[in-house]
């Protein structure tokens, strides 16, 4: 029995090590393939249709309790939100003469300058699946895919701004990267005075960095920091957060900002896709998408007209070279 | 040792699926980088327990669903995990002796190992994760195997 167990083992030992190599080649082939090649597109596919029932099953619980929540809520909470939102809408639709107005101005400015570039972006919402992926980087799971057009590269963003952009899609699912994540970086400018510049995540949702503004840069704390559109993934204009804080070192030649996202990073639950018109993303756009994020912040409804008419001549100053170079 | 013959491979491809989605599981973020690897060490159990009913083939495909439901660079997990099942499995007759302490020690050496070449192919392929929680999971691991074994011995003894 012994010496049959040891030469079974022992063959059984070869066996283990042909399997453990072979299964180890063809992983490493993956790897390679996958990184190197973009033939693993499909089979990658077919493969999270796959695990999809996995994702929808861990979701479903939490959908559950939920949609369990939502359905109980009672009536002072419903009283007081519709409060709330008719306060809001009384604001939002406040804004919105304004914006309809500028808008208009813009579109004659626009034919005037010749320069037709669309601005009608198009959305679609989806929503973030209560799947944890990787806990060492920043990015999550989204219920849109290929399958409602969504592409790689395609900026994404929430109600309070920009979210992140999408790094790989599925049939069914997409997943997006945020822009807290250490390895993002995205092109913004201050609202107040254009200054462009990019800002790096830093792995903590809360907080963004901005690595490259020298100290003598005109940051204050407070400022307002919207897209670009520089780089061409991220419409022009949305605010990308405010700035938290800024520290000057007279010793050090560079500026260490913190940045407070826009975005709820770690709260949203809703996501907008956007579609970007080509001609939407030169840096001229930026005057007219300016507003939208200039009115945003503003407290109250006194304030709003002053706030936006305050940004619209601001914003043109935004993007000066072009702008200017354009005029005369 | 004949027994694993005959061996059904439901309570594998149960443990398997049930631990795949804990891994996914949502987790308040603090915890996230705590969570232990639960299909890696469903894969050792069965490599250790039952190898002939493939734990190998179970630990090469848990990884590729890994690399899936995780959107990571294809068979870096599958690489991970084939490697260390095949460990586990030479191990196993030693290992079926230990004692917890030194089992769970054993463990840690090998979700370790994992991790390391999680890192390297991390690292290889241009997205390194420096963070230094990522080694904590090994020992959350390594503390949760003696509970993990007992729990799988139980479903596994019950047929």
């Amino acid at each position: 029995m012994v010496a049959f167990r040891n030469s079974d083992s022992s063959g059984r030992t070869t066996g283990l090590l042909l399997r453990c190599v072979l299964y180890s080649l063809l992983a490493l082939g993956l790897i390679i393939v996958d990184k190197r090649y973009d033939h693993l597109g499909k089979i990658r596919r077919l493969l999270s249709i796959a695990a999809y029932p996995v994702q929808v099953a861990v979701e479903s619980p939490f959908e559950g309790w939920n949609w369990f929540r939502r359905s109980v809520t009672s009536r002072d909470v419903l009283r007081a939100d519709n409060a709330k939102l008719q306060a809001e809408l009384r604001l939002a639709q406040f804004r919105l003469q304004r914006y309809e107005a500028l808008e208009a101005e813009t579109q004659r400015l626009r034919a005037l300058r010749d320069n037709t570039a669309g601005v009608s972006n198009r959305f679609i919402v989806g929503d973030i699946m209560d799947v944890d992926l990787d806990a060492f980087r920043a990015r999550v799971l989204v219920d849109k895919g290929a399958s409602d057009g969504v592409f790689v590269g395609q900026a994404v963003l929430d109600s309070g701004g920009v979210f992140g952009q999408v790094t790989r899609v599925e049939q069914l699912t997409s997943e997006v990267i945020l822009i807290s994540d250490p390895t993002h970086a995205i092109p913004v400018q201050i609202n107040r005075n254009g200054l462009r510049t990019v800002a790096v995540g830093t792995g903590d949702s809360s907080r963004l960095k901005l690595p490259y503004l020298p100290t003598s840069a005109d940051v204050i704390a407070g400022d307002l920091l919207v897209t670009s559109g520089l780089g061409g993934v991220f419409p022009a204009g949305y605010p990308v957060g405010t700035i938290a804080e800024v520290k000057r070192d007279p010793a050090q030649s560079l500026a260490d900002v913190d940045v407070r996202p826009a975005a709820a990073l770690d709260r949203s639950r809703e996501l907008m896709f956007v579609w970007v018109k080509p001609g939407a993303v030169l840096p001229a756009a930026a005057s007219t998408k300016a507003p939208t994020p200039a009115a945003t912040p503003a407290p109250t409804a006194a304030p709003a007209s002053g706030t936006a008419a305050a940004a619209a001549p601001s914003a043109p100053t935004g993007p000066p070279p072009p702008a200017g170079a354009n005029d005369e | 040792m004949m027994r694993d013959d005959r061996i059904s491979r439901l309570p594998m491809l149960l443990s398997a699926v049930v631990a795949l989605a804990l891994a996914v599981i949502p987790l308040p973020s603090a915890l996230d980088a705590l969570r232990p690897d639960f299909l890696v060490l469903v894969v050792f159990y069965w490599s250790i327990e039952s190898p002939r009913a493939g734990g190998l083939t179970l630990a090469f495909f848990a990884g590729i669903a890994l690399d899936v439901i995780k959107g990571v660079v294809l068979g870096q997990h599958a690489l991970a995990l084939t490697l260390m099942a095949a460990w586990a499995t030479y191990l196993r007759l030693r290992l079926r002796v230990f004692s917890v302490l030194s089992q769970s020690l054993t463990i840690f050496a090998f979700l370790s190992g994992y991790q390391f070449i999680l890192f390297w192919v991390d690292g290889a392929t241009g997205n390194p994760v420096t963070s230094f929680s990522r080694w904590l999971a090994p020992v959350i691991g390594a503390a949760i195997w003696p509970f993990l074994a007992s729990t799988l011995g139980r479903l596994h003894e019950q047929r």
